[in-house]
Formats: structure tokens, C-alpha cells, sequence
């Protein structure tokens, strides 16, 4: 599958999240009922034989929420990305910086924007840290 | 004489759903008959953990997926190897022999 197809598939997923579950869903109740068919033909009766399809597929919901989430993970490693985007923040916020302290009238206008500026930087820094998660393989 | 039942590491779990694969489409259930199969019933997985390692392969683009109706008329997800994932299942089994082989010299020397 090539990086377009992927990005493709990710945004799908990004947008369609519910669509994604649904499909989950259905492919994993599709295995319980092949196998619970199989308990049957091998001789439980059709309660015995979903409890034991169950049983044998283990945490249902877990399985499920992992498949959601990995469809809606980046098709490739993100850790450049990430970084280069908290350097550009970060260098961003230290323009801002000198930019404010070497401006020569100061209105209290232009120090507010200035200020909010380098607010608006700092509040983004610290939200794409807290976005961070551990890497899944 | 009871068989004991091996546990599946995921890196061998991704092998061998790329192995199974290269011998024809299947769904997710039919993709744990075969390991089952081809394993003599030997490597024991919970079924449900079969399907991360599907969507983690596919992501990789090393298998692609397709919804299609199965042999008793119902939708399913059917997965087949791409050629990047015929090229990664070499890879994969060469590591394989290189660990099996080291491993086994390490347990037969004395």
C-alpha cells in the first residue's frame, strides 16, 4: 500500500471514526459467530457453544478499541514530526520574545498583543507535549 | 499424550499471519484456522489478539484488506499479502532461522 493510500485511510478514519467502530465490530462478530458455528457442529448446543466463543476470543471491547486505534494512527513514524513541530513552536515563542523587548514604542496595545502572543505560543507547546503518547508498535 | 501449548510473542504472531497469507486471501477467522492448522493446534493465541496484529500489518502496508461475502453469504474482511509483505515475510523468516539456529547451538553446547 503506497504513503498516499495510507494518508488517505487515516484521514478516512480521522473523519469517520464511527464508520471505523461499525466495521470493527462487524468483523469481530463475524469470528465469534464462525466460531460458535464450529462449537455447534462439533457438538455443544448453540448457548454452550457462543459462551465458549467468547470465552476463546478473549476482551472483546480491548480488541476492538485497539483495531479503532490503530486505524486512526499515523501511517508512518511521527516522532520527527513532533519534534520538529515543538522546535518551531519553541522558536516561534523565543521570536516573539526578543521581538517584544526590542520594539522601541510601546504602546500598552502593541505589549498586550505581544503578550498574547507569546501566550497563545506556550499554551500550544505545552498542548502538543500533552498530546504526546508512548509509541505503539 | 497431551500437547503444551505455546504462547505467541507478537513479532512471531505477525510472521505467521504473513506466512498464512501467502497462501491465499482469507478472513481474520479463517486466518486463525490456518495458523491452528499449519501449527498442529501447537501455539495457542486468545482469537480476539489476532486482529490488532492485522490492522497493524495492513497499516504497514505489508497486507491489504477487502470486504467481500464469505462461503456461508455473510460480509467479511478478507486480507491478502501485498508485495511489500511477500517481501517482508523473507525477512522475516530469515531472522527466524538466524534466532532458531543460534538459539538451538546456544542449548546444545555443554
Amino acid at each position: 500500500m503506497s504513503l498516499i493510500k495510507a494518508t488517505v485511510r487515516f484521514l478516512h478514519a480521522w473523519r469517520h471514526p464511527d464508520e471505523i467502530a461499525r466495521e470493527v465490530e462487524t468483523e469481530l462478530r463475524f469470528h465469534i459467530e464462525m466460531r460458535a458455528r464450529a462449537n455447534v457442529d462439533g457438538g455443544m448446543n448453540p448457548d454452550e457453544a457462543q459462551r465458549a466463543a467468547l470465552r476463546s476470543f478473549g476482551d472483546f471491547r480491548q480488541f476492538k478499541t485497539e483495531c479503532c486505534e490503530i486505524s486512526r494512527s499515523l501511517p508512518f513514524d511521527s516522532t520527527p514530526l513532533r519534534m520538529g513541530l515543538h522546535i518551531a513552536i519553541a522558536s516561534l515563542a523565543g521570536a516573539a520574545a526578543l521581538w517584544a523587548a526590542n520594539t522601541p514604542h510601546k504602546s500598552p496595545i502593541s505589549v498586550l498583543w505581544q503578550l498574547g502572543f507569546i501566550a497563545v505560543l506556550t499554551c500550544l507547546f505545552s498542548v502538543a507535549r500533552r498530546n504526546k503518547r508512548p509509541h505503539r508498535q | 499424550m497431551e500437547k503444551s501449548k505455546a504462547g505467541l510473542l507478537q513479532g512471531t504472531l505477525d510472521m505467521l499471519i504473513l506466512k498464512t497469507l501467502s497462501l491465499g486471501a482469507l478472513h481474520g477467522y479463517g486466518i486463525g484456522q490456518r495458523i491452528a492448522q499449519i501449527s498442529d493446534d501447537a501455539l495457542k493465541i486468545e482469537e480476539g489478539s489476532l486482529y490488532p496484529g492485522l490492522y497493524r500489518l495492513e497499516r504497514r502496508g505489508w497486507i491489504e484488506s477487502e470486504w467481500d461475502v464469505s462461503d456461508n453469504n455473510q460480509r467479511a474482511k478478507f486480507y491478502k499479502l501485498t508485495r511489500a509483505g511477500r517481501k517482508q515475510l523473507i525477512v522475516e523468516e530469515q531472522n527466524w532461522e538466524r534466532l532458531a539456529g543460534a538459539t538451538m547451538k546456544a542449548l546444545r553446547a555443554s
